[in-house]
Order: C-alpha cells, then sequence, then structure tokens
C-alpha cells in the first residue's frame, strides 16, 4: 500500500505527509490484504488529473472536464472511507443509540454521498461567488435555493437526524473521521476538506438555526496547516456569515435575564444568537490576526471588507472598521482599493447602519491621518468625497415631526375626551395600553437602524467636524516647512506625488463641502489657503523646490472661490489676493507637468463665473491671457479665449483693449504704459494697451482657435450699451477638454479633399541643389575607370581559374574515393565467385 | 511552333543538364529518373554559387528567367535573317555580319602584369594547382596498380557528376559537354571561338564610328554583352572570348561612352526629347533593326550594374546608362529592374554612387510613364523606412541625403504622391493614437523609434517644401496635432531630445505655412530644469542631441546635458521668434519667454548659459522695442488683418535687423 502511495503523492504538494509518517496499523495491511479489490482503484487512479487538480486548487476555477476527474476520484475515495467507516464503526459498536445500526449508518452516508455530488459543483461557484459582493451573493443564493430543492428534502431529513445524535456521538463519528483521513493521501485528504467544508457550509445556510454548532467546526478547519483550507474556510465562513447575520444586533441576555425561566423557543433563540456571536468573534479575531500574515493578508482584508461592506450594522462593527482603516493606505493597490471600496460604500448606504458607522470610520481615519503625520496615500482621503451631508434633514423632519406629535396629541386628546365618561377600569387599561405603546415604540427606536433627526443631525455634525479637523490638519501641515522638508525622503518612498500627498484631495474635499464650514473657521481657512496659493513667494531663493505644485496652487485659488461664493452673504472677504495669485500662477503654468484640467477650472470659477470684475482688473486678466494664449498649446489657449471672451462680454469698458486709439484711449487709468512684468494685476496697466495678441492668433495652426480669435477681435465693433447678450455656452474647462490633445486626435479626418495646385512648378529640384548633379558627372574619371575596370576584370578572371581549378579537385578526389568503392565490389564479388 | 519547342528544349539541356545528356549517350536509360535528381542537385549548385556571388547576382539571374518570355519572340525575329541561329538564343546576344573582320593575332594574353593584381586569388590558386598535381598522380598510380578500376570509373563517371563537382562547371567537362551539345546539334555551322583581341576592338571602334549602321556596332555590342557577362558562366556559348583587361575595358568604356550617340544618330532623336516622340518611334523602319541592338545594349548595362561591386565603375556605368533614360520608355520590362537596382545602390551605397542613383531614379520618375512614378515612389519609400532605422553620428549626413531624395521624389508630381503620404501620415497617427489610448510599453516604443520619427521628419520636409506651392492645409494640421501629441505623450526630462526635435519640425511647419504655431512651451521646462550644478567636472560627457532621442539615465545629472538644453532651447525660441520678427505682435509673442529667461539669467550660476541667456533677451528686447515703436504709429486696430499683414513689409525686404544677424549667427552653430 505504502508503494502505492507513492506514486500517487505529487511531490509539489504544500502539505505533504510522509510516508514514514503516516502509520499504517497492522489492521490496515490485513484488510488491504483481505480485500484486495477494495484498493484496487488506487491502482487506477490517474495521478495526472489529481496533480493537475491538486495544483490548481489555489485559484478555485475547475473546469467541467476537471470536475469530472474530481467526482470520480473523490466518490472513488469516498467509497472506500465509508467501507472503512462500516469495518471500524461496526465491531466496536459503541454506538449509544441502537436505532442508528449500521444499516442507518450505511444510509447516512450514502445520503451524504448523493448530497456532495450535488454539493460539488456548487462549492466551486459558491466559493467563488462569496468573493462578489452581497447583492451578487443573494441572488445567487436565492437561485441555489431554487436548484437545491429537490434535494433539499432528503438532505433536511438527513439533517435533522444528524441534530438529534448527540454531542458524544458526533465526537466519536469526528474523531473516526479523522482516522480515516490520516490514511487518506493528501490530496484526498484535501477534497476531503474541501468537500466537508462545502458540506458544513450547505448545511449552515439551508438551516442556520439547528446547524449553528458548526459554525464551530468550520473555525477549526480554519487552523488547518494547509495554506489553502485556510483561505478556503475563511471565504466560506464570509459566505455563511453574510447570510445568516441577522439584521439587528445582538445583544446578549443579562444575568437576570438569564436567570428567568423562559420558553423554550426563546432558550433555543438565546443559545443560537450567543453561538453565533461567540464564532462571528472568532473568526473576526482569526482574520485580524490572519492579516499579519503575508500570505492570508489579501484574503483577510477581502473578507473583512466584505463583511463591512454586508453587515455594518452587526456587533463588533469597530474592530472591523479599525482594522480595515488600518489598511487604508496600504502600499498594495488591491488591498487599498478593496479598503476604500468598503469605506465608500460605508459612506454611501448610511441606511444600513444609521450613521453611526460613518463617524466611526471618519474618526478613525482622520486619527489614522494624524498618525501617520499627513504622510498617505491620496486615495485614503478621496473616500471622503462620497460622503454626503443632508442640509435639510434636521429641520424639515423635526418639523414633521412636530406635526405628526401634534396630530397624535389631538387624535389622544380626542380620545381622551371620548372616555372619559368611560369606567375607571376601562382608563386604567388605557393607559396601560399608551404606556405600553410607548414603551415599544421606545424598544423600536432602540432597534432600528432609523435613529431620530436629532441624533442624525448631531451624528452629522460630529462627522463633518471631524473631516474639517482632519483637512485642516493636512492644511496645516503643507504650511510647515520643516515638517515638509525633512519628509521629502519618506513620501517618495510612500509613491505619492510631491511632498505633500493630501494636498490636492484635501482641497478637493474642501471645495466640495465648502457650503458646509463653519463660519468660525472661514477666515482662518481663507488664512491658509491664501498662504499656500503664494507659497513659493515665501521662498524666493528656491522656488522651484517650494513644497507645492502648481497645481496644488491653483487648487487652493480654486477653493477660495468656491468657499466665498457658496457664503456668499456671510462674510466679505478680499479674495484680491487670490487674483494676483492666478495672475503669477499663469506664468508658472507648464503643459504636461501640471494639470491643464485645474487650470481651466480655475479660470471658469474664478473668472468666467464670478460677477462683475474690477476693470483694471479684468483688462490685466484679459491681456495675460491673450499673451498666454501665445505660449501654450492649442487646449490652454482654447481656455484662455472662451475666458477672454466672457470677460470682454461682460466688461464693455475692456473692450478699448481691441481697438487702437491714438494717444492711449480715453480711459487709460492708473498707469499709463503697459507693464507686462508687472506682478499685480491693477497695476499693470492693461487698460493702455492693445490686443495685438488676436491678429497673431488668427493665424493660428488650429481653425477653432483662429476663428475664436477672429471673433472676438470683431467684438470691437459691438455696441458699448450692448451688455451680455450673447453670452457664450462653453465654459474654459468645456474648452480645454475639446481641444486637449487626446480629443483632437480622435476627431475623425474629413475626407480628403482635392488637390489644388496653387502654382506650376517647374522641373527644378525642392531641396538638393542642382549643382549636385554637375558635382557628380564631375567626379568620373575616366582613367580611373578604366584602371577599376581593369582590375575587375582580373578579379573575374582569377575567380573564374579559382572555381575551375576546386572543380577539377574534386573530380579528381572524388575519383579516388570511389577506388575504395571499387575495391570493395571486387572483394564482393571475389567472395561470391568463390 | 514545335521548332522553337524543340529549340528551347534544347537550350535548356545544353545549359543545364550537360550530364545528363552525356550519360544518355553514354548508358542511353535512367534518363527521366536522373532527370529528376539531377534537379536536386542543380538547386544545391545555385546555394553554392550564391554563397561564391553576391545575392544581387543571383536575382539578376532569376529575372532573367522570369521575363524570357518575352524574350523569345524577339529572337525570333532575329532568327529570320540570322545565319547562326543557335547563338542568337542566348539573350541578347546579336548577329554577327561575317564581314566584319576578326582579325586573329597572338597577342600574349596573360602578360605577366595580369597576374600581379590579386594576389589571394592567385595563390590561393597555386596551391590547389599544386594538389591537383598530386591527387592527379595518385589517382594514376591506382589506375596503374588496377587496370580494371580505369573500367569502373569510366562507368560511375556519370554518377559521380551528379554529386560532385556540378558547383562549377570544371573546364573539361564543360568543354566536352559543350562540344557534344554542338555535335547533337548536328552542328550547322562550326564556329570557332572568336577570340575579342585588343587591334579587333580598336577596328571595330574605328569602323562603328565612321558607319554607324554597320554590322560592326552589332559585333561590338556583343563583345559588351560577353564583357558584361565575364566570369559568370563558362559555359555561356557566346563564341567571344574576352583575352585580356585591356579589351575588357576598352570594350566597356567605348561601348558606354558611345553607345547613347549613336543610337541617338541612328534613330535620329535629339538630345532632348520627350517620350512621346520617342513611342512614334516604335512604328519607324528603322525600330524594327535598332530594336535587338538597344536592347542588348540596355540588358548588358543592367547586367553590369549587377555584377560590379565597385563604387567607381558603378557610378561611370549609372552616369552613361542615364544619358539613354528615355530609351528605356520603350523597353517596360526593364524599367521595373532597373528601379530595383537603382533603389538599392541609392539605399545603400557611399555618398557618390548614392547620389547617382538618385539622379537617375528622379530622371526616370519625371521621364517616363506615371507608372514608373509610382514604382519608384513606392520603392523609394520602402527602401527610406528600411534604412532609417538607427540614426548615429556615421549615417547622419547619408540618411539626409536619402530623406532629401524621397522628397524631391514625392514633390515631383504631388497629385499622385498626395494620397500617399496622407496614408502615411493617418497611419502615423493612428499608431500615436494608441499609444495616447493605451500608455502600454509597447505602443510607447512604436513611437519612440527613430523609424517613426525620421518617417515624421520626411513629411514634415515634404509639407515643408511644398506648402507654398499646393494645398496641404489637411496634411498640415494633421501633421502638427500628431507632432504636439508626440511632445505631450513623453513628458521628463529624459525626452528633452525628443520633444526638442518636435519643436524643430513644428517650427520648420510654421516658416513654410506662415502659420502661427506656439512652441514657446514646450521648452519652457528647459529654462526651469537644473542639473545637478556640483555635478563632477571630471566626468564630462559629450550630450549630442541630433543623434539621440532619449537621454541615458547617467547624463540626466550631468552639468553638460543642462547645458545642451539650454543651449538647444534657446536655439528653437530664437527660430520660433525669428518668424514673427516682424508682426505686430511680436512684444506679446516674446513676454512670458522673455520673463521666463530673465528669472534663468537671474538663477543661474554657469557663466557660459548666462552670457548666452543675456545676449537673447538682449536681442528681443531691442526688437520689442523696434515693433513697439513702429507700431505707434499705426492705428489699425487688430481686427484689420489686411494692415496687420502689411505691417512692416517694407522693413522685411530692406536690409536686415539686428534681430536676423542675431539668427543667422545662431544658426550658424547649430545642433539640428
Amino acid at each position: 500500500m505504502g508503494k502505492k502511495k507513492k506514486v500517487i503523492l505529487p511531490p509539489e504538494l504544500p502539505q505533504e505527509v510522509a510516508d514514514d509518517e503516516v502509520e499504517v496499523s497492522d489492521e490496515d495491511v490485513d484488510f488491504v490484504r483481505e480485500n484486495l479489490k477494495y484498493a484496487k482503484f488506487l491502482t487506477k487512479l490517474d495521478t495526472n488529473s489529481i496533480n493537475r487538480h491538486v495544483t490548481r486548487v489555489a485559484d478555485h476555477k475547475e473546469d467541467e472536464l476537471e470536475a469530472l476527474y474530481e467526482k470520480r476520484n473523490r466518490k472513488a475515495a469516498l467509497l472506500k472511507s465509508k467501507e472503512e467507516d462500516e469495518r471500524y464503526v461496526d465491531p466496536v459498536d459503541a454506538l449509544p443509540i441502537k436505532t442508528l445500526d449500521g444499516e442507518l449508518q450505511y444510509r447516512t452516508a450514502k445520503g451524504s454521498k448523493s448530497g456532495d455530488i450535488t454539493n460539488e459543483n456548487k462549492s466551486a461557484s459558491w466559493i467563488k461567488d462569496s468573493e462578489k459582493d452581497t447583492g451578487v451573493v443573494k441572488l445567487t443564493k436565492a437561485e441555489r435555493r431554487l436548484k437545491m430543492k429537490k434535494s433539499r428534502k432528503e438532505a433536511k431529513k438527513l439533517a435533522e437526524e444528524e441534530t438529534k445524535v448527540d454531542p458524544a456521538e458526533e465526537k466519536l463519528h469526528s474523531e473516526v473521521l479523522a482516522k480515516v483521513e490520516e490514511d487518506l493521501s493528501a490530496e484526498e485528504l484535501f477534497a476531503k476538506k474541501k468537500i466537508r467544508l462545502a458540506e458544513v457550509g450547505m448545511a449552515l445556510i439551508e438551516n442556520p438555526e439547528s446547524n449553528i454548532k458548526s459554525l464551530k467546526e468550520l473555525l477549526q478547519i480554519c487552523d488547518d496547516d494547509d495554506h489553502n483550507i485556510v483561505k478556503l474556510g475563511l471565504m466560506s465562513l464570509l459566505a455563511v456569515f453574510k447570510d445568516i447575520i441577522p439584521g439587528y444586533r445582538i445583544r446578549l441576555p443579562t444575568e437576570k435575564e438569564l436567570e428567568m425561566t423562559v420558553s423554550k423557543a426563546v432558550q433555543q433563540t438565546r443559545s443560537y444568537e450567543s453561538t453565533l456571536l461567540h464564532s462571528y468573534k472568532a473568526y473576526l479575531q482569526k482574520l485580524i490576526t490572519l492579516d499579519k500574515q503575508p500570505t492570508f493578508h489579501h484574503v483577510a482584508v477581502r473578507c473583512m471588507c466584505s463583511l463591512l461592506d454586508a453587515v455594518p450594522h452587526f456587533n463588533f462593527r469597530e474592530s472591523l472598521l479599525a482594522n480595515v482603516v488600518k489598511n487604508i493606505s496600504s502600499s498594495d493597490d488591491v488591498v487599498r482599493k478593496l479598503c476604500c471600496e468598503a469605506i465608500t460604500s460605508l459612506f454611501i448606504n448610511e441606511g444600513k447602519h444609521g450613521g453611526q458607522a460613518t463617524l466611526e470610520a471618519v474618526r478613525l481615519i482622520a486619527a489614522h491621518v494624524k498618525f501617520h503625520d499627513c504622510q498617505l496615500h491620496p486615495d485614503s482621503i478621496d473616500v471622503f468625497l462620497s460622503l454626503t451631508f443632508d442640509e435639510d434633514l434636521g429641520k424639515s423632519e423635526s418639523k414633521e415631526e412636530k406635526v405628526k406629535h401634534k396630530k397624535k396629541r389631538r387624535w389622544q386628546n380626542q380620545e381622551g375626551s371620548n372616555q372619559v365618561q368611560g369606567s375607571d377600569r376601562k382608563k386604567a387599561r388605557q393607559e396601560l395600553m399608551v404606556k405600553t405603546r410607548e414603551e415599544v415604540n421606545a424598544d423600536f427606536k432602540a432597534v432600528s437602524f432609523v435613529p431620530g433627526s436629532e441624533e442624525r443631525r448631531r451624528m452629522q455634525s460630529e462627522t463633518l467636524s471631524a473631516v474639517f479637523e482632519m483637512y485642516f490638519r493636512i492644511l496645516k501641515h503643507s504650511m510647515d516647512p520643516s515638517v515638509s522638508r525633512s519628509k521629502v525622503n519618506a513620501v517618495a518612498a510612500s509613491g505619492a506625488s510631491g511632498s505633500h500627498p493630501l494636498l490636492a484631495s484635501c482641497l478637493n474635499g474642501l471645495g466640495k463641502f465648502s457650503h458646509l464650514i463653519d463660519l468660525d473657521f472661514m477666515g482662518d481657512l481663507m488664512g491658509c489657503l491664501k498662504k499656500l496659493a503664494g507659497y513659493s513667494d515665501h521662498f524666493d531663493g528656491s522656488s522651484s523646490e517650494s513644497c507645492l505644485s502648481v497645481s496644488e496652487r491653483f487648487q487652493c485659488c480654486l477653493v477660495a472661490f468656491r468657499v466665498m461664493r457658496n457664503n456668499l452673504d456671510a462674510l466679505n472677504v478680499d479674495l484680491q489676493d487670490f487674483f494676483v495669485q492666478l495672475y503669477n500662477l499663469l506664468l508658472e503654468y507648464r503643459p504636461d507637468r501640471d494639470r491643464g484640467e485645474v487650470l481651466a477650472e480655475a479660470l471658469k470659477t474664478m473668472l468666467w463665473e464670478g460677477k462683475q470684475h474690477d476693470v483694471q482688473r479684468a483688462a490685466a486678466f484679459i491681456k495675460r491671457l491673450a499673451t498666454f494664449s501665445l505660449s501654450f498649446g492649442s487646449a490652454e489657449a482654447m481656455a484662455a479665449l472662451v475666458t477672454i471672451k466672457h470677460l470682454l462680454q461682460k466688461n464693455s469698458k475692456c473692450r478699448n483693449l481691441l481697438e487702437n486709439d491714438a494717444g492711449g484711449g480715453s480711459f487709460s487709468g492708473l498707469v499709463v504704459k503697459y507693464q507686462p512684468e508687472a506682478a499685480d494685476p491693477n497695476l499693470s496697466g492693461a487698460l493702455a494697451s492693445v490686443l495685438w495678441e488676436l491678429s497673431l492668433l488668427a493665424k493660428h495652426y488650429n481653425p477653432s482657435i483662429s476663428s475664436t480669435a477672429t471673433s472676438i477681435s470683431s467684438m470691437a465693433s459691438m455696441d458699448p450699451a450692448q451688455n451680455q447678450v450673447y453670452l457664450s455656452t462653453t465654459s474654459p474647462l468645456q474648452a480645454f477638454k475639446d481641444l486637449s490633445i487626446e480629443r483632437e486626435l480622435f476627431k475623425p479626418t474629413g475626407k480628403p479633399v482635392s488637390l489644388n495646385r496653387k502654382r506650376m512648378r517647374g522641373k527644378d529640384f525642392v531641396i538638393i541643389s542642382p549643382d549636385e548633379v554637375q558635382k557628380v558627372e564631375n567626379t568620373i574619371d575616366e582613367e580611373e575607370v578604366k584602371c577599376r575596370l581593369e582590375e575587375h576584370f582580373m578579379v573575374l578572371r582569377d575567380i573564374a581559374e579559382n572555381e575551375r581549378l576546386r572543380g577539377e579537385l574534386n573530380h579528381t578526389l572524388s575519383s579516388i574515393k570511389l577506388y575504395k568503392e571499387y575495391k570493395r565490389q571486387k572483394k564482393q564479388r571475389d567472395t561470391s565467385n568463390t | 511552333m514545335a521548332k522553337k519547342l524543340g529549340k528551347k528544349a534544347r537550350k535548356f539541356a545544353k545549359k543545364n543538364l550537360q550530364s545528363v545528356l552525356k550519360r544518355r549517350r553514354k548508358i542511353k536509360s535512367m534518363f527521366k529518373r536522373k532527370a529528376a535528381s539531377r534537379r536536386v542537385g542543380n538547386e544545391d549548385a545555385a546555394e553554392e554559387y550564391e554563397k561564391v556571388r553576391s545575392e544581387q547576382h543571383v536575382r539578376g539571374n532569376f529575372e532573367d528567367g522570369a521575363i524570357s518570355n518575352n524574350q523569345l519572340d524577339n529572337l525570333f525575329v532575329e532568327d529570320d535573317d540570322d545565319l547562326n541561329e543557335d547563338v542568337s538564343d542566348s539573350d541578347g546576344y546579336l548577329s554577327e555580319d561575317p564581314e566584319c573582320p576578326y582579325i586573329s593575332e597572338s597577342e600574349n594574353e596573360n602578360d605577366s602584369r595580369d597576374k600581379s593584381d590579386h594576389i589571394a586569388f592567385f595563390e590561393q590558386n597555386k596551391e590547389i594547382h599544386l594538389e591537383i598535381a598530386k591527387q592527379k598522380r595518385k589517382l594514376e598510380r591506382l589506375l596503374e596498380k588496377d587496370p580494371k578500376f580505369s573500367e569502373f570509373l569510366e562507368s560511375r563517371r556519370s554518377d559521380l557528376d551528379q554529386t560532385r563537382s556540378q558547383e562549377i562547371y570544371s573546364d573539361d567537362e564543360g568543354n566536352t559537354s559543350y562540344l557534344d551539345g554542338v555535335a547533337i546539334r548536328g552542328s550547322q555551322i562550326s564556329h570557332d571561338d572568336k577570340i575579342l583581341t585588343g587591334h579587333t576592338i580598336d577596328v571595330w571602334c574605328w569602323l562603328v564610328m565612321e558607319q554607324p549602321d554597320g554590322p560592326a556596332f552589332a559585333n561590338l555590342l556583343n563583345g559588351f554583352r560577353a564583357a558584361s557577362r565575364y566570369g559568370i558562366n563558362s559555359d555561356d556559348n557566346s563564341s567571344q572570348k574576352i583575352p585580356n583587361r585591356d579589351v575588357f575595358s576598352k570594350i566597356l568604356t567605348f561601348v558606354l561612352c558611345e553607345a547613347d550617340g549613336i543610337f541617338r544618330r541612328l534613330l535620329g532623336v535629339p538630345d532632348s526629347c520627350i517620350k512621346e516622340s520617342i513611342l512614334k518611334l516604335k512604328s519607324t523602319s528603322e525600330w524594327k533593326t535598332m530594336r535587338p541592338l538597344m536592347k542588348s545594349y540596355l540588358r548588358s548595362s543592367l547586367f553590369l550594374l549587377n555584377q560590379v561591386t565597385d563604387n567607381q565603375i558603378l557610378v561611370f556605368v549609372l552616369s552613361r546608362l542615364r544619358a539613354s533614360v528615355i530609351f528605356f520608355t520603350l523597353f517596360p520590362s526593364l524599367v521595373g529592374r532597373l528601379i530595383k537596382i537603382l533603389v538599392h545602390l541609392w539605399a545603400t551605397g557611399e555618398e557618390r554612387l548614392s547620389s547617382s542613383s538618385f539622379f537617375f531614379i528622379q530622371d526616370i520618375a519625371s521621364q517616363l510613364s506615371s507608372d514608373c512614378l509610382d514604382t519608384c515612389l513606392t520603392r523609394t519609400y520602402n527602401a527610406f523606412i528600411a534604412h532609417c532605422k538607427f540614426v548615429g553620428p556615421t549615417n547622419l549626413k547619408h540618411l539626409k541625403f536619402l530623406m532629401d531624395s524621397v522628397v524631391e521624389i514625392y514633390s515631383l508630381n504631388i497629385q499622385k504622391s498626395y494620397q500617399k503620404v496622407l496614408l502615411s501620415v493617418q497611419q502615423l497617427a493612428s499608431i500615436l493614437r494608441q499609444a495616447l489610448k493605451t500608455k502600454d510599453k509597447e505602443e510607447l516604443k512604436k513611437i519612440h523609434n527613430w523609424q517613426y520619427i525620421n518617417c515624421l521628419d520626411l513629411w514634415v520636409k515634404f509639407i515643408t517644401c511644398n506648402f507654398r506651392d499646393h494645398d496641404l492645409q489637411q496634411l498640415l494640421f494633421l501633421i502638427i496635432q500628431v507632432i504636439r501629441g508626440i511632445a505631450h505623450l513623453f513628458p521628463g526630462p529624459r525626452y528633452v531630445p525628443l520633444r526638442f526635435k518636435c519643436v524643430h519640425m513644428l517650427n520648420h511647419l510654421s516658416l513654410s505655412s506662415r502659420v502661427f504655431i506656439p512652441v514657446a512651451s514646450l521648452v519652457f521646462d528647459c529654462l526651469e530644469y537644473r542639473g545637478n550644478s556640483h555635478s563632477d567636472t571630471t566626468q564630462r560627457m559629450q550630450v549630442d542631441f541630433s543623434s539621440l532621442l532619449k537621454v541615458p539615465k547617467q547624463f540626466l545629472k550631468s552639468r553638460d546635458f543642462h547645458a545642451g538644453c539650454v543651449l538647444s532651447a534657446v536655439e528653437l525660441l530664437v527660430a520660433h521668434f525669428i518668424q514673427w520678427s516682424y508682426h505686430i505682435s511680436f512684444p506679446e509673442l516674446a513676454t512670458i519667454p522673455l520673463i521666463l529667461l530673465k528669472r534663468f539669467h537671474e538663477k543661474t550660476n554657469v557663466e557660459s548659459l548666462r552670457r548666452l541667456v543675456k545676449r537673447l533677451i538682449d536681442q528681443v528686447e531691442q526688437n520689442i522695442a523696434f515693433i513697439q515703436k513702429k507700431r505707434e504709429e499705426v492705428s489699425f486696430s487688430p481686427n484689420d488683418q489686411a494692415s496687420v499683414e502689411c505691417f512692416l513689409q517694407l522693413e522685411k525686404t530692406g536690409p536686415p535687423a539686428p534681430f536676423t544677424q542675431y539668427y543667422s549667427s545662431i544658426l550658424q552653430n547649430s545642433r539640428f
């Protein structure tokens, strides 16, 4: 038997049991000897398919063909084990319950076998399903149930029978099983374990109440030495928990409650809940420990994320959240993405947990950011963008409630007035009724996850303050030069861009939630942004090493404007500084390095959407943008031109720029001459300039730009009184995107037009000068050619001679060779003659 | 027809199946089966042959076979009035008039001078000679020892022939078979090997010059043919033998120099004429007699082009043959071959050869039919694409020449070439699209290589050369987008050379098309990028941008690289500015670059760069002041495009402004 095993065992099996270690009892050997037929299948085993199967298990995908092989093997293995079961169980006859004689045992085995076969195909899909989203799992679960209806009846019956069997018997049973398992070769063991997993899992999903104890078995399987089994076990448990966890939070009974005598049903429920809770706890603990092991890191994170996504309302959410947040800025892309998705779904589906989890998550992330000193991957902050804050939530609902309350009161009053003449007993009953109703309501409130609006508002404001606290922390951190300097190296390792990886997403978030910022913070925030936007000015000597990229500085201006716009009436802060920054930042912008979208958006927010601008400033920006578009690509130029057009339309006085009035025009402002290098738009004296750029832009290679430029320059003839008539609809951002290189290249090229020849061209050379011809002709030296020809002749002749000689040589040599053959033939002739 | 076929078969047999013929005579059995195996042997022989000769050579031979069909009917024409039809079988061989004298003269065939030329072969030959003598002696001894062996040897000889010594038709074998072949044919004409002596040639030349339509010309052309094929087929059935090198060179030079003139005189064709008038010749009576002569001449010349490897000779042949280019109109089958040979020589030959081949191609493309132009367009483009994969300091000049010549040929007939160019540019664009979409490393590599860039450069040149005369607006727009896309796709200091190339191309396009293409932003980052200023000066590496697309990593930090970047950036900026140096909005155009340049000037600590940038700043400011001064005098507004166009046009044609002078000084030590 040992020999045979050797053949079967694939060498690369992860958990190989050496032959020596396998204890083959004498009984076994005898048994095999006696029943040679039983062992016969071992010789027939298809080692190839087994190997393939074993090595492929890791990726859970079994083809049909392989499944077929497997099935066959498993069946065979099962048969054998069953026979052995019988063999060993019967003689011992230790079964305490008489009815469970050999025959019944046999039937059980048979049943499990048949269930097995049906399960096999499903187990694969089931495991795969468990990796998917909850919604999908639920759907497939339903399908699975439908499909299983046939086998269900029998299985149920059997399961019930099984549950009746008391623990002692089960223990024995498992002991026997363990013994048998030892005898099986490793891959059979693996298959068997898998089958067991599937069986238990299916049973649990089918009937959680009665099979809840099997959770422990599943947990035990997860302690296996085989990594693959552990992974499978974890995934199976995930699927089971996702399915059986109830829609409420389990509160374990207090001691006092335990003392009370309760009905059997309640008792059962209590034990069920406590088992579930304990197993869940154990599972989570396992996940948390496994999370630290690199081999199981992915699986553990995946399980935790799916759990957080599926059952955020359930007990132990805190530890789950803590662990997910811990991994949120992992350097591993897959892990990070999983965690971010889990958190995002937590934020989006607040209904599942009533907002409590959101607050916790935000707090945890904020703490995480604080702990890591703002050196995290931006993804971890980007999740906040999916937060939703319902502004009207508090007010409207409280009103509604009030109304409801009033109505109720009225109704109660009415009722009361109606019942006034009723008897005392009736009154007492009424009171009791009211009391119980209130009690029930309170209980319902406590249990259900729709907290009161007050509560929700409180949570929301807490969440908000946590978010903003974190944002401000990041801003403050970015402003601290000493920190950023020292951390540059650490950041480079983390793979994030720039020395402030979180700043960009922080600014994004601020932009998004700008309307929710507390007015008290506003002043500080603006100060911060102002400082950040003009950051490079503080480090005159090393502006290129300044810690903020141009995009980030654009964003600062952008956020400031968003904030201000959303709180228009509340504050009166001078935004002049930000205009100055934008004016100068236009010079810093580099295509392909900085994000053009941010530039376009800044133009849109600050200039295009803004209200009336100061004439000086508007003119300065018009001039600067026109100059800007002379140096940059089409997309940027287009964004600038759209802005110019808009500004010109809104500011009729600026249209003076389009006309060349001798003597500087009537409206030349403070500065008489245009200063292109001035840093302050108000002091540039742009009103004194003329937009000559447009004449050059009209020659732009891109037809849309040249036409826009022409249309702008024709605005000069527009009636000054004619304000804001043709407001263009394309925003700078849109214009930028339309003309970006990616978009441009994908535009279909027009049909090739037939070529119009503008002028006839003679036979002149286009590039090469005609002298070349002369040069070539002149260099021919007849004498030289003659010599070369003669040389050539000699070479040819020698080659010919050489060939001829070689031929002759070969011929002679072959003749000599033939002599040998001749001699041999002669010998043959001689021998044949004799 | 039967006769023809029979003759063809005979010719084939004589050429290829000598041993079979011989064996048939001797054993008279198993002919057919052996013939098949003989074929195999022949193929082996061909392989061997290739090793000895160049590949090209074989191709030439193949083509001989391919168009032999064409020649057959020609031969028929000749056969009618031909005395020795056997020899005329061979392509291009002309009938000879017996009147024309062969002057026999005991000439010292191998004068001592001859031998000293190629020592290597000479020595080898000598060795082989000795070896042969040794082996022969051995064989003789064996024969003496065993007289019966000679019989056996005789019986096996034919087999031996099959397996051995076929690759080279050994002399005595060839001779015997040849003679045998003659014998079988029944020797219509006994003809002695006509040895061409120097004297004979002299007389013929004299006769031809005196009397062009005389028989000597045909003889001379036969001699020319023999000379062009000298050393290739020793079994060649042309009866003329070239005894020594004087004769060889004399015959070749004379025919090449004079043939064109003689043909023109005979046919009455003026030196310059167009292909229509040549085509008219076909109906004339002279043409009938001249046709075989001319064909023989052209064919032999082509053959010579394939054979010869020496540049001098090739250039000579090309220049002579080019005079007769118009005659190729009459032989369309030869033109294809000619173009093939020429394109090969053009793409691979050295400078002079390459240019003379190009001029020939250009003549063909412009003077012959439009089909020829098509072939030239495709072939030159393909050859260029195949040869521009690598750029180094060594082949830079050659590549430039190739590019210029392709542009030249494509500019001959824009109507025809436009579609091809558009197709090619669209192909470039689609490759770029793919790369932009996927950002895949492999896709990026397709763009980031010399083939792509050179192809782009080629069409940029094409557009710059022809934009003035043709409406290439669509092509221009597409190619600008492609170039900008490339610059966008490869950011970062490592790709600075590639981006500079893009800017350079854009400048060119802008200059020729007079559209405005903003390029300043593409060079700004070079003015900001600052290499490690403390880099070790010991490790000075010369960075040559012209043969680089991507900077090696070790260069990135070097000071030289930084300096090179700034130099190139300045150059490109000046080239950009010069186009608009007289434009009314020059001050605005220069505003932002000027601000950045000033900033750079403040910050840099490399003195040479400071000086360079300072000079640029001064020049630009000077020009700005100039334009501003002029601008204040005008009264029109920016929307008056016509007046804007006229602005400073007068000054432009006048003496060069300081900025123009500055530009030409920059241009002198240009890196592009």
